[in-house]
């Protein structure tokens, strides 16, 4: 597999499922509104630009899943690749704020709550990425849910969890 | 432990800068307020993480927001943690909001999960109603689990389970969602199911 591929997608889909280009408009409800107060969380996330940009501007308009394929599932692994952390410099705003999160691999879902962006603007940008060759897109395979060698060994970790815990880590 | 190599990811070629783990999910649902977040965050590695999800997709159908006093627009909050089994494979789990209106958003997640925990309240059973139809209909290995707020059960298990009418090979326990240990207790009950179905169809 060359570099900027995703894994094996289940679905025979296309392994970057983009949205169909949609208009933007059909984007611009209540809901991406209600995005604007994102900025109003915890006083750990990063300061700096407001949040005052509509999500899917981002993406062009793009939604992810939209007709050509199933959504990246929240816990797809995203990491970065060499030349996507060599090339950091040539990428702007949420394309570099994305590739720079992913020096270490995380999960679609942790990218989107650190980086304040909507889920599916995480989606979409991180197929962007990975065509690009700056991220490699780890989909999970649904197989994986009646693998007992799997469901053992999740079954072995959990046992290992102690009763108690001590202080939580801010990341993972 | 023998190392087994991924059957999820391809052997890739990718100059990642490093391999990821292979991601698994469990999905804790339940109305709101009932302990999902505090399940989450009890047995979390990581402090849990908050990402608005699904949003655009039900803007439009929503009309009754009765229950978000004091909002005008409706998010969805999702809130996740995860636990590190081992380099190579890492626990997610999601809290999703268990109301009828954001079932919208449960395929999104619940999707490859390897199962479900319905968190319940007793006090307000009809709340988690939509998450066990849900998980019975889609045919995902699911346990109940009654939280014990202030260690105070306020029906038994059986009035419980003749409530929800939930059958009766589906297991339905009492924890305490803000105990690590009862938390993960809950959660091996669900896996539990998940590995005898897995063996079931393995056998067959």
């Amino acid at each position: 597999m060359t570099a900027g591929e995703p894994g094996p997608n289940e679905d025979g889909g296309p392994p970057c499922a983009w949205g169909s280009p949609r208009s933007s408009g059909a984007e611009s409800g209540g809901g991406a509104e209600s995005l604007g107060d994102g900025g109003t969380r915890g006083s750990s996330e990063p300061a700096g630009r407001a949040p005052a940009i509509r999500p899917f501007l981002l993406t062009a308009g793009r939604v992810a899943g939209g007709g050509t394929g199933p959504p990246l599932p929240v816990e797809t692994q995203v990491v970065a690749t060499s030349s996507g952390l060599s090339g950091l410099d040539s990428l702007a705003f949420e394309q570099h704020d994305l590739v720079a999160a992913c020096r270490h691999p995380q999960s679609v879902a942790e990218l989107a709550a650190r980086l304040h962006l909507h889920l599916n603007v995480v989606r979409v940008l991180a197929q962007d990425l990975c065509t690009a060759g700056h991220l490699a897109v780890h989909v999970p395979n649904a197989r994986t849910t009646q693998d007992i060698s799997v469901l053992r060994r999740v079954i072995d970790g959990l046992r290992a969890v102690p009763d108690s815990r001590g202080t939580l880590r801010d990341s993972g | 432990m023998v190392s087994v190599p991924s059957p999820t990811h391809e052997a890739h070629s990718v100059t990642a800068v490093e391999q990821p783990p292979l991601p698994v999910k469990l999905v804790i649902a339940g109305g709101f307020g009932v302990g999902k977040t505090t399940a989450v965050g009890a047995i979390s590695e990581i402090r849990p993480l908050t990402t608005e999800a699904a949003i655009t997709e039900v803007a439009a159908g929503v009309d009754d927001l009765s229950h978000t006093p004091g909002k005008t627009t409706t998010t969805v909050a999702m809130d996740f943690g995860c636990i590190t089994i081992d380099p190579t494979l890492k626990l997610y789990l999601f809290g999703t909001p268990g109301q009828d209106r954001f079932g919208f958003m449960w395929d999104d997640v619940v999707q490859g999960a390897l199962g479900g925990l319905v968190i319940v309240d007793t006090r307000r059973l009809d709340d988690c109603y939509a998450a066990v139809d849900y998980f019975e209909h889609k045919d995902i290995p699911f346990a109940v689990a009654v939280n014990a707020f202030d260690g105070e059960v306020h029906h038994n298990l059986d009035e419980v389970r003749w409530a929800l009418d939930i059958s009766d090979h589906v297991p339905l326990t009492v924890f305490d969602a803000r105990h690590t240990g009862s938390v993960r207790d809950a959660l091996l009950v669900v896996l539990d199911v998940a590995l005898s179905r897995a063996e079931d169809t393995t056998a067959n």
